[in-house]
């Protein structure tokens, strides 16, 4: 009665993707042959943040030549065929991520990433993210404001004196409210679509969910004739509460019903798969089923966790990558350490790819996308902050030109480009963590 | 804030005039109290310009601060007049006496607002309605606390957020209760902490083991579950221990081992499985089995292979993984450790199995068709009672059956039965405490709550759950409010293991017990701190409090017990001699120092930086927690303290933290405050930031000596005690109030402090037994009592 379900592979949850959500922008609601732009449905930029710990070895990621139609560098070498898209920015740092003891280096080093902060040690204070305040303003009319992935368990022991906060996310809603990243790709998937294995379970469940709602309500007002005045305010803000829990329901059942190529979302994922290049795919998956469907627009993921220990052998570096970060300096070993960057370049090559073969209004998601993708640290044997690997792909809906290698002055805040990033997304302030300024991008 | 600091630090620069015996309470403020307490410095945002000492009742919320600050004898102010302690304990005494006598006259109980159930209340209300365990993190977001406890109704709020996990989780549990077989396979990890030490052996593990975890996990349905077992590794790639030879790993299942599988050390410092050819691909660390339905007990753990003293080159700290580098470093002997166990399944379902919950739903079953209504109604009926704390009528009843008959329709019994419990447990009958004031009371009225209220808020209080059919019978026959009734009840209700919640839940919050596991002390200073002593800090505190509850001790056993709870690790930390194993056991404490909350690991390392002591977390911790005085926030841009700086490449040289401290004060806005908590916590200097005992700070000898602001000298962690002792209203008033706040889900106000007043002096003719704390709040006006409010607050 039943049909065993084995981990589920990448290509089995792919089945169909890229067309598998009922979306929710419907063409039909799109006058034919309008360019997107020109009608009012313009569209919002999901924004991705990609964190890798530990550096890299520069000289094999920075590119030769600046500017339009940069050569690309070995490493970067996978984004390549999506010149159009991408921008190398070079020079940029992260200073505050240095502190006095060297024990902080790497705990400071993602709490900072995306903010710029100074954390602190002891407590649990940093800076609000870059992509929380993006949530404020382009994640309020979506399911959920945003999403945090990891690929990495959380780790529940965090030397240095440092809370594990500073280790398990880089994203901050407050300076001290960390949000818990999620590596499970089955609680992802939950989140993102609901609770049940198949399509058809999913439907009946939040069918049934309505008709509990809806004699809720009644049961409530019934109640609330019968409560003491002064809790008839949280009453009304409980039924507030069933309204919205109500519309989001009918929300996803009339998009199933208007759905005029009505294919599912797959089956949820059960378990965490073993290897991380079918982990990682697989997160890349959901988000990208999560962006086309506007469940989100806004994603922060943790390739790893500072300090890790996984081995990418598939690389071509069988060593644990924090170990390989520790290269002595020695030529031989840094170059052995590109192998693991280049590696995980390639994983960003195949998320930008599926990105732009997603259709999404009058273009593709990656038109539509802005991805940042680095590293706090720059040479991770000396704990470096200084130039830092980073990289922002994507059309960000027309905001951002592509095919470039931008060189800041030596020493530029990366708070600065974080500044600018917000600029586009429509979030305009005049500072952001230690910037100093803009950044043309 | 600031003209606080700034005129506290004036006075001491007043003359210091010679106490004499004012004539009259008023006198008594104009001399001692105006001087910073007047309508234009309004020292501490307090004037008692305009009040009338000879008629407190009338500004009561004024006076109660006044008595607050008497009670902890904190006033008046280091350096400012003081008349003698007498003086003050009559004219204390005598506010109370006025405001009591007025209070007793017209009480004013409270109200507490509409209480949505927290995620523990939840947690254990499930548990006590349908059998069942939920991992109720997993399910449900974290609540907001106030007042340092979680179960404070004015901040548990929804959201629709909040609205749509709730009723994602009456779906859940409702499958997991009747036993859906339409389910598909889920995965839960349960994780080791990565600062466990796993050499020796862990309590609740069979003897001959070491390290690893016990599980108790609740497999839905009858069958197939795949267990997958991760090892520790180092920080640069391998497996922690790699080098061992002969491990291996075992896992039972209540109690029979089902599986030992040998680990095989692969060069260098990987492991495999082994057993095989040594060329074939690995096997992965994993099992499949079939299990029955139910709650069961999985242990996973290494068999112990040697307990051999190890002779190392050098020198091991208790922490095994203090340092994973050497895990993979000559000259350290160094054993694989257990990183996590995944349960993964059902697959293959085999039925719903017979599970306790499904014995506590099915209260009966229908033989044939034609019973099935008769029967739905009665489980319906039993389970709607239970979950809304009172009797259910057909109007209660029947829409949950229309859910029951949908589901029936396309379904089976069962699956009718799981939608009207999904109802039932989405309700906010069941998510939120309800009362409800009579009609004919008029606003500003207080009346007595009803029965089946009152057995709500006992259940609530002393379970953190709902009330059991016992307790639901007595209130519905309206005997509850029979006080010898009551009385048997709460004594009955203090016996039954569900008490352990005034441990695991008010306790561990007041004590900032839950706090602990968020603690990481400084490695590099504090090489020896494991996960192993710190869930020993947690016992021991856990345990000396179970001991007060459950042996009905007097609560100032809390500060004074001279017998403790120890097992080898925390012996050995302690300077305990001839402790031996995991378990704890009860020791006489030998040395004063270590007796009663003061001398236990918890509270030192709770009340500690990373790398050093905090002598200002300390005082300002007791003053908050046991004298019920919180210090002021400090001003802003206050210069940080100077930290020593250590670590890796750093040297210099290094004062005592007291020292550092000194230079600190000397900042004139800070010394007001400073000058009350310092002292408090300089006596506990001896304690190091784990609680170990020392007798130096960075090479200078321990100065625990201090002066306290009602002139009391303190030379160390014994004359603090006793100094908390002699004032043993602040400390129970403390607890008391804390306890109020518990019981009732709200903070304290002013015109509680009647109640606190009036429980504490009775627990005082009962030798304070916790007993009688207990006895005091339920007795209470608030407890008992409600003011119907005039208008929304909200």
């Amino acid at each position: 009665m039943f049909i065993t379900k084995k981990h589920l592979s990448r290509r089995t949850f792919l089945r169909g993707a890229g067309v598998t959500l009922a979306l929710p922008f419907l063409e039909s609601m799109v006058p034919a042959q309008t360019p997107l732009r020109n009608t009012a449905a313009i569209p919002k930029t999901r924004l991705g943040c990609l964190y890798v710990p530990h550096g890299a070895t520069m000289y094999k990621w920075t590119p030769a030549t600046e500017g339009k139609g940069f050569q690309f560098s070995e490493t970067l070498s996978p984004l390549e065929k999506y010149r159009d898209r991408v921008n190398v920015v070079s020079n940029l740092c992260h200073q505050s991520a240095s502190g006095a003891d060297a024990g902080g280096e790497h705990a400071r080093s993602a709490a900072i990433f995306l903010s710029g902060g100074s954390p602190q040690k002891g407590g649990v204070k940093s800076g609000i993210t870059v992509d929380q305040l993006a949530a404020r303003r382009i994640g309020q009319d979506t399911p959920l404001p945003s999403i945090e992935l990891a690929i990495e368990e959380v780790s529940l022991s965090c030397g240095a004196g440092y809370g594990c906060a500073y280790f398990n996310t880089i994203a901050w809603q407050t300076p001290t409210v960390p949000l818990p990243m999620e590596n499970s790709p089955q609680a992802v998937f939950e989140k993102l679509f609901g609770d049940g294995g198949t399509t058809e379970q999913r439907l009946a469940r939040k069918k049934e969910d309505r008709s509990i709602l809806d004699s809720i309500r009644e049961q409530t007002l019934g109640l609330k004739a019968t409560l003491p005045s002064s809790d008839r305010a949280r009453i009304d803000g409980y039924l507030d509460d069933i309204r919205e829990i109500e519309r989001r329901i009918k929300t996803v059942l009339d998009r199933e019903a208007q759905a005029v190529n009505k294919q599912s979302v797959p089956d949820a994922p059960v378990g965490t798969p073993e290897a991380f290049e079918e982990h990682v795919k697989l997160m890349f998956d959901l988000l990208t089923l999560a962006y086309q469907s506007e469940t989100t627009r806004v994603a922060t993921i943790m390739l790893a966790k500072d300090l890790s220990p996984t081995s990418y052998p598939a690389s071509g570096n069988r060593g644990g990558f924090h170990g390989a970060s520790h290269h002595a300096n020695i030529k031989a070993n840094m170059d052995n350490f590109a192998l693991i960057n280049k590696y995980h370049i390639s994983m960003l090559a195949y998320f930008i790819d599926k990105l732009s073969r997603t259709p999404d209004g009058d273009g593709n998601l990656l038109d539509h996308s802005m991805v940042l993708y680095g590293s706090s640290m720059s040479n991770g044997n000396q704990h470096d902050h200084d130039p830092l690997p980073i990289v922002l792909v994507g059309g960000g809906s027309g905001q951002l030109q592509g095919n470039r290698h931008i060189v800041t002055p030596a020493h530029t805040p990366m708070a600065n480009l974080l500044l600018s990033m917000l600029d586009k997304l429509g979030v305009h302030q005049d500072s952001f963590g230690d910037s100093t300024g803009k950044l043309e991008i | 804030m600031r003209i606080f600091f700034t005129v506290c630090g004036l006075a001491i620069f007043t003359a210091v005039l010679t106490a004499q015996q004012p004539s009259s309470q008023q006198d008594l403020v104009s001399k001692y109290c105006l001087t910073c307490h007047n309508d234009k410095l309004q020292t501490g945002g307090l004037t008692l310009e305009k009040v009338d000492a000879a008629h407190p009742a009338r500004d009561a919320e004024t006076w109660e601060k006044v008595i607050r600050k008497l009670r902890a004898g904190l006033m008046p102010p280091s350096g400012a007049p003081r008349p003698d302690r007498a003086t003050l304990d009559t004219f204390r005494a005598s506010l109370e006496a006025s405001i009591d006598q007025a209070a007793s006259e017209r009480p004013n109980p409270g109200a507490t607002a509409l209480h949505r159930l927290n995620r523990t209340e939840y947690a254990n209300a499930i548990r006590d309605l349908l059998a069942i365990d939920v991992d109720v993190a997993t399910i449900l977001p974290a609540d907001d606390s106030s007042e340092g406890l979680d179960n404070i109704a004015d901040v548990l709020g929804t959201s629709p957020a909040l609205l749509e996990r709730y009723i994602g989780a009456a779906a859940k549990i409702s499958r997991l209760a009747v036993g859906d077989t339409d389910i598909g396979a889920q995965s839960v990890t349960y994780k080791v902490r990565g600062d466990l030490t796993q050499d020796d052996h862990i309590p609740g593990l069979p003897v001959g083991t070491r390290g690893g975890i016990v599980i108790k996990h609740n497999f839905p349905v009858d069958g197939e579950y795949l267990f997958k077992f991760a090892l520790l590794k180092v920080n640069f790639g391998p497996e922690y221990g790699g080098a061992s030879k002969g491990e291996q790993l075992e896992m039972s299942l209540n109690g029979e081992r089902v599986a030992l599988l040998n680990l095989e050390s692969v060069p260098y410092y990987y492991i495999r499985r082994g057993g095989g050819n040594a060329n074939a691909p690995a096997v992965p660390l994993e099992i499949r089995l079939p299990l029955k339905a139910g709650p069961q007990t999985i242990m996973v753990t290494f068999i112990k292979r040697t307990s051999a003293e190890v002779d190392d080159l050098v020198q091991r700290f208790e922490a095994t993984t203090a340092d994973l580098q050497t895990g993979v470093q000559f000259g350290y002997t160094t054993v694989p450790h257990l990183s996590g166990v995944e349960i993964i399944g059902p697959y293959n379902i085999m039925g719903p199995g017979n599970t306790p919950s499904r014995t506590r739903i099915f209260v009966c079953r229908p033989g044939s068709a034609s019973e099935e209504p008769a029967c739905a109604k009665k489980i319906v009926s039993t389970l709607a009672r239970r979950a809304y704390r009172r009797p259910v009528t057909d109007a209660d009843v029947d829409p949950l059956l229309n859910f029951y008959r949908a589901a029936r329709q396309n379904g089976t019994f069962d699956q009718g039965i799981e939608m009207a419990l999904r109802r039932i447990i989405a309700d906010p009958q069941f998510v939120f405490r309800v009362e409800r004031d009579p009609s004919n009371i008029p606003p500003g009225g207080t009346y007595r709550i009803s029965d089946l209220e009152l057995a709500s808020r006992l259940s609530f209080f002393l379970w953190s759950s709902i009330p059991d059919d016992e307790l639901l019978d007595i209130a519905a026959q309206g005997r509850l409010k029979d006080p010898a009734v009551l009385q048997q009840q709460v004594r009955r209700m203090l016996k039954d293991p569900r008490s352990d919640a005034l441990i695991g839940n008010f306790a561990s919050q007041w004590l900032f017990l839950r706090e602990l596991k968020n603690r990481n002390p400084d490695l590099l200073a504090f090489p020896d701190f494991d996960d192993n002593l710190r869930q020993a800090f947690q016992r021991e505190t856990e345990m000396l409090f179970e001991s007060i509850v459950r042996e009905d001790r007097n609560v100032f056993d809390i500060l004074k017990a001279d017998y403790t709870f120890v097992n080898e690790r925390l012996a050995k930390h302690y300077g305990i001699p001839n402790i031996y194993g995991s378990d704890f056991r009860r020791v006489t404490v030998q040395s004063p120092a270590r007796r009663g909350l003061l001398g236990q690991g918890s509270f030192l390392t709770l009340t500690s930086n990373t790398n050093r002591t905090s002598p200002v977390t300390r005082g300002a911790w007791i003053l908050e927690n046991l004298l019920g005085t919180p210090p002021p926030q400090p001003p802003p841009n206050v210069p940080p303290f100077p930290e020593a700086r250590t670590g890796q490449g750093v040297t210099e040289v290094a004062t005592s933290v007291r020292d550092r401290m000194i230079l600190h004060r000397t900042n004139q806005p800070c010394k007001g405050c400073h000058q009350i908590m310092d002292p408090i916590g300089l006596a506990l200097e001896n304690f190091d930031a784990v609680g170990r005992w020392r007798a130096t700070d960075s090479g200078s000898p321990i100065d625990a000596s201090g002066q306290l602001v009602d002139g009391t000298a303190l030379d160390g962690v014994d004359s603090l005690r006793n100094a908390l002792l002699s004032r043993p209203d602040a400390f129970v008033g403390t607890m008391t109030e804390k306890l109020l706040m518990y019981a009732m889900g709200r903070a304290s106000h002013y015109y509680d402090m009647s109640a606190v007043r009036t429980i504490t002096r009775d627990a005082a003719r009962n030798d304070y037994r916790f007993s009688s704390l207990v006895l005091g709040i339920v007795n209470s006006k608030p407890f008992q009592m409600r003011i119907k409010k005039a208008e929304e607050t909200q």
